[in-house]
């Protein structure tokens, strides 16, 4: 046997909780510093073995009656429990007014164009002439615009 | 709901032969927490006499103070109350139980660190560390026999307090809770021989910083 095996078993051996081997009580007794090391180690588990701990106080007998009893009375954890977490709470309630917004928004651009192909008036009407004028709306905008080039080019021709 | 845990007298009657005869012999401790885990009350009640001292204890070791660890113990079993439903017996109950009261120290420990309590003798009141108080028993120690007892105890939690963490928890579990290496590596989440060498060092060191005492 090898020191190094023994020294792996001496805190079992020095607390108590096992004796030596056959092997190991012969190792023991051919090697000086094992030996000396394992009485040094049953020294100090006996310094170990005064810090001792007093018996739990009534007071915690009591206590935790009274915790166990809070406990019990706690309603059972439900799939939404994780809702009470105020971090995950609020990322939930942002996360539902963006899905609320993008919904209305893309809902509100179909009944639009749904509306548009729907009721479309025949050309020579009031209606049908409004609905020309709405879709030419963007080069009604524009006139500002090309009035400004217009009125450059004739400064350009006449300077 | 079962009110069986909340009966002073029934937490005692748990620890009393016959009412333990039933959870004795061929029941481990893990078909026992399964047995709470289905719904037995009588069951719960029996683990909580059975390791309400040794969790006590070990968390009067950890701790800094004799309240902390009463509260840190009630806190380990509201955690096994708490999480009685998901527990699997794929290994020893104490290892579940002590990985447990592990992790709650660990972290006090870690969130009070910088509120050592100022040590303090007093003949009257408790040692707030040990939870002791100087009472003479027997009549064979003087008063001043029982201040150097104490502090001579101190002294030598002080020593153990200042190990490393996991030297710390190995040498407590080892010494004082009487687990063997196999458990102790399974709390610790390290191999057997990882915890034979981490034993065999705090031992060392121990040896070199008690000799005063010895």
């Amino acid at each position: 046997m090898k020191c190094d095996e023994i020294r792996e078993r001496m805190p079992d051996v020095a607390a108590g909780f096992s004796k030596p081997t056959i092997d190991e009580g012969m190792h023991l007794e051919s090697c000086g510093t094992c030996a000396q090391e394992l009485k040094a180690l049953r020294a100090t588990m006996a310094v170990l073995d005064e810090w001792q701990t007093p018996e739990p106080t009534p007071y915690f007998d009591t206590r935790l009656q009274a915790r166990l009893r809070e406990e019990m009375a706690k309603p059972r954890a439900r799939w939404f429990q994780w809702f009470r977490q105020p971090v995950l709470a609020a990322a939930f309630t942002v996360l539902l007014g963006i899905g609320v917004g993008v919904f209305y928004t893309r809902d509100s651009g179909m009944i639009h164009h749904g509306q548009e192909a729907s009721i479309a008036a025949p050309p020579g009407t009031a209606v049908g002439d409004l609905q020309a004028l709405d879709k030419n709306h963007d080069m009604y905008s524009d006139f500002d615009l090309l009035d400004d080039l217009e009125l450059q080019q004739n400064v350009a021709a006449n300077p | 709901m079962s009110t069986a845990a909340l009966d002073p007298g029934m937490l005692m009657a748990a620890t009393t032969p016959q009412a333990s005869a039933g959870f004795g012999g061929v029941d481990s401790d893990a078909e026992i927490m399964l047995r709470a885990k289905a719904g037995d009350q009588s069951a719960f009640d029996y683990l909580v006499q059975k390791y309400r001292r040794p969790i006590v204890s070990f968390m009067y070791r950890m701790a800094r103070n004799a309240a902390a660890a009463e509260d840190l113990a009630q806190e380990v079993f509201l955690r096994v109350y708490r999480s009685r439903e998901s527990y699997e017996a794929s290994a020893k109950f104490t290892t579940w139980l002590y990985r447990i009261a592990t992790n709650l120290a660990v972290n006090h420990a870690r969130d009070t660190r910088h509120e050592r309590p100022e040590v303090t003798v007093s003949l009257d009141e408790p040692d707030e560390e040990s939870g002791t108080t100087l009472e003479l028993p027997d009549g064979t120690l003087s008063a001043e026999q029982m201040i150097v007892r104490r502090e001579r105890m101190m002294a030598i939690r002080r020593k153990v307090d200042a190990l490393p963490e996991q030297q710390r928890l190995a040498v407590i579990m080892h010494k004082y809770q009487e687990m063997d290496y196999k458990e102790i590596a399974e709390v610790l989440k390290k191999s057997e021989s990882a915890t034979k060498s981490l034993l065999f060092r705090a031992y060392e060191t121990l040896r070199e910083q008690l000799k005063e005492f010895i």
